[in-house]
């Protein structure tokens, strides 16, 4: 008995800390995003946050996404982008995954930590790179560049030129935030190749397997699951990300509403001076939550989550 | 440097049956293609640190003008001087109080994601408990769903619990337990700790996984040694099995500090005062490159940059390993 009683109080101590954290900043929050979605909350007034407006808020989002320009600027661009970023994330993670498997490792070690440099940069220094990148005057290294190859003769404001709305916006938003993103998947494809047998790999060359068939026949159905896990990884954090985004819009990278995701969307309707609508942010909040909810168990069951979680060996 | 050991040992020799799968001129063409595709890269960078000792911006490999190299936008900067025409817009002061604030969150969010990350992993990499795989379960969906989405509802909790905590401040002040001056500066002291608290419980789920994926690797013997030689668990934990995972405990606190660190949303919402960060949020949003001096954003962007650098050479192998969380298990 007295055994019970110390291990239930090894397990508080233990876990308390990190329990407290979760169910303060992710459990409660989710369910006061839920709650906060049905009231009236403005301006930050949480007195408001009593005001129970039933489903008002879903319908006008509805609303919204069929009648208003900007939203549904906002729901194409996040079709658009999470789509073809995602297409850019899982293809160029294997791409470069596979470049870096196949030569010497010393060397790839250097590619592969050049390509991760953007995943750990400051956000706002990474914005900064990209800000005057794409520059609208002169100033900008793309105009400059294009400038000097004769490919344009006036220098383009790739944010704001109607003419080229929306898919310099678009193409922008995808380039900064695929090579934040393509790292993830060459880390984890990366990972996959190299725990094939290396036996394998030899006995397909002595056979006189081409190098193409080699990736083609092996590597690449090795890391099958490893693919589905990557792409609904990704799936889910190009959804439900945005600081990369908040940068580039707040500092007229890119057009506001083609840059916009919906995941922006929710924190621009929250925090921006100019509409500061909580409840109708929370409701569109609401939205994320469930299909970051479903994405995640898709991911449990693709990574075969129940072997990773059997009891420990070492309980006492 | 025990981690700088560690890696070294981790390179294994090359034998005849590592090599390379591609050698010669092929590998030559595909670290070529490599490259050019990592061009953009480089280039960005570079132009950001020249930048940044120039008395222009640089922004292009076909330079058509004459630079002069100075380190004076590192000077103006230090300075509060946001371009060479404009007067101080902030004191020294200001400029050094930025750059403390951006380290007190990295910091404060490295000893929240150590403190409690650690002990939860072990716990869960060494107890059997009802409820355990459910919380696994629970962590890895956490993992999964960035936090970032539920930034409002924090904030209505920042709200929400910040009159009630400023009243019994009050309240204690008038009885003399608290000095008066620490209730002036309670709204700032609560929203440092509001961001590092909510900021590190972001990175919570994700520390425990790779924490647990270290003590899994220790093998339980030893402290079942000790328990049995009368250890208790605690004694256990900290004299047998935190010595162990030392590596680990440095690998998270790298995390974690540079999570902190890069942050600029939970920054931008909570805190007042600014970051490095938000400084350069401010410089640019709303401005435009003939208003806004870019050498001397560029030097403190540089600046930013330097600790950020400083631990992706320390870590190297083992920030590629641990991008995915130490999912492996």
């Amino acid at each position: 008995m007295a055994k019970r009683n110390s291990k239930k109080l090894a397990l508080a101590f233990f876990l308390a800390p990190a329990l407290a954290l979760i169910i303060f900043f992710f459990i409660i929050p989710t369910l006061l995003t839920i709650w906060i979605s049905f009231t009236n909350l403005y301006n930050w007034k949480i007195d408001r946050v009593k005001e129970f407006v039933g489903l008002q808020n879903y319908k006008d989002l509805i609303y919204f996404i069929q009648h208003d320009p900007d939203v549904e600027k906002v729901v194409k661009t996040t079709l658009v982008f999470t789509s073809l970023t995602l297409l850019v994330n899982v293809l160029g993670g294997l791409a470069l995954a596979i470049f870096a498997y196949l030569i010497d490792e010393r060397v790839s070690l250097s590619f592969r930590l050049l390509w991760i440099l953007p995943r750990m940069t400051p956000i706002a220094v990474f914005g900064l790179l990209w800000y005057y990148f794409f520059y609208g005057s002169e100033l900008g290294t793309l105009n400059s560049v294009l400038l000097r190859l004769g490919v344009i003769d006036q220098p383009i404001s790739w944010g704001s030129d109607p003419s080229v709305q929306p898919w310099a916006s678009w193409l922008i938003i995808i380039f900064v935030n695929g090579l934040v993103g393509v790292s993830f998947g060459m880390v984890v494809f990366y990972s996959a190749f190299k725990s094939v047998p290396r036996e394998l790999i030899v006995a397909a060359k002595v056979d006189g397997a081409t190098t193409w068939q080699i990736i083609r026949h092996i590597l690449v159905p090795m890391a099958r699951w490893h693919l589905v896990f990557v792409t609904v990884w990704q799936l889910l954090s190009l959804l439900t990300t945005y600081p990369h985004l908040f940068v580039l819009v707040e500092w007229g990278v890119v057009d506001k509403n083609y840059g916009t995701t919906w995941s922006l969307y929710v924190f621009l309707t929250a925090f921006s001076k100019a509409v500061n609508y909580q409840a109708l942010a929370a409701a569109a909040a609401v939205i994320l939550v469930i299909i970051g909810a479903i994405l995640g168990l898709i991911v449990l069951r693709v990574m075969k989550f129940e072997e990773m979680i059997q009891p420990p060996r070492g309980d006492v | 440097m025990t981690l700088l050991r560690l890696l070294r040992r981790s390179r294994r020799a090359r034998s005849e049956w590592e090599e390379p799968l591609v050698k010669g001129r092929k590998a030559g063409i595909l670290i070529l293609a490599l490259l050019l595709a990592s061009t953009p890269i480089i280039l960005s960078y570079t132009f950001l640190v020249v930048t940044s000792f120039a008395n222009t911006i640089v922004f292009t490999p076909f330079i058509n003008f004459k630079i002069t190299w100075t380190t004076e936008n590192y000077k103006m900067f230090f300075q509060g001087k946001l371009s060479p025409a404009a007067g101080q817009v902030y004191s020294t002061k200001d400029i050094l109080t930025f750059i403390a604030n951006t380290f007190i969150v990295a910091a404060g969010v490295t000893a929240v994601v150590l403190a409690s990350s650690i002990p939860a992993a072990y716990a869960i990499s060494r107890i059997n408990f009802r409820g355990r795989a459910n919380l696994m379960r629970l962590l890895m969906l956490l993992h999964a769903f960035p936090g970032v989405a539920l930034i409002i509802a924090v904030y209505f909790i920042y709200i929400y619990a910040r009159s009630p905590l400023y009243n019994a401040l009050r309240d204690l002040a008038e009885t003399g337990l608290v000095s008066k001056s620490f209730l002036a500066s309670f709204d700032l002291a609560y929203s440092f700790f509001f961001v590092i608290v909510a900021r590190a419980s972001l990175e919570i789920p994700m520390s425990i996984w790779l924490m647990k994926g270290f003590f899994d690797r220790i093998p339980w013997e030893l402290e079942w040694a000790a328990i049995v030689d009368g250890a208790s668990r605690f004694t256990a934990f900290r004299k047998v099995v935190l010595p162990l995972v030392k590596p680990g405990i440095a690998a998270l606190a790298i995390f974690a500090f540079l999570a902190g660190w890069e942050d600029l949303i939970y920054v931008y919402v909570f805190l007042p005062e600014m970051t490095l960060a938000t400084f350069i949020h401010n410089q640019l949003s709303g401005g435009s490159l003939e208003t806004t001096y870019l050498p001397v954003v560029a030097a403190a962007a540089t600046i930013y940059l330097v600790p950020t650098l400083l631990f992706f050479v320390v870590t190297q192998r083992l920030l590629l390993e641990a991008v995915w969380g130490g999912l492996k298990g």
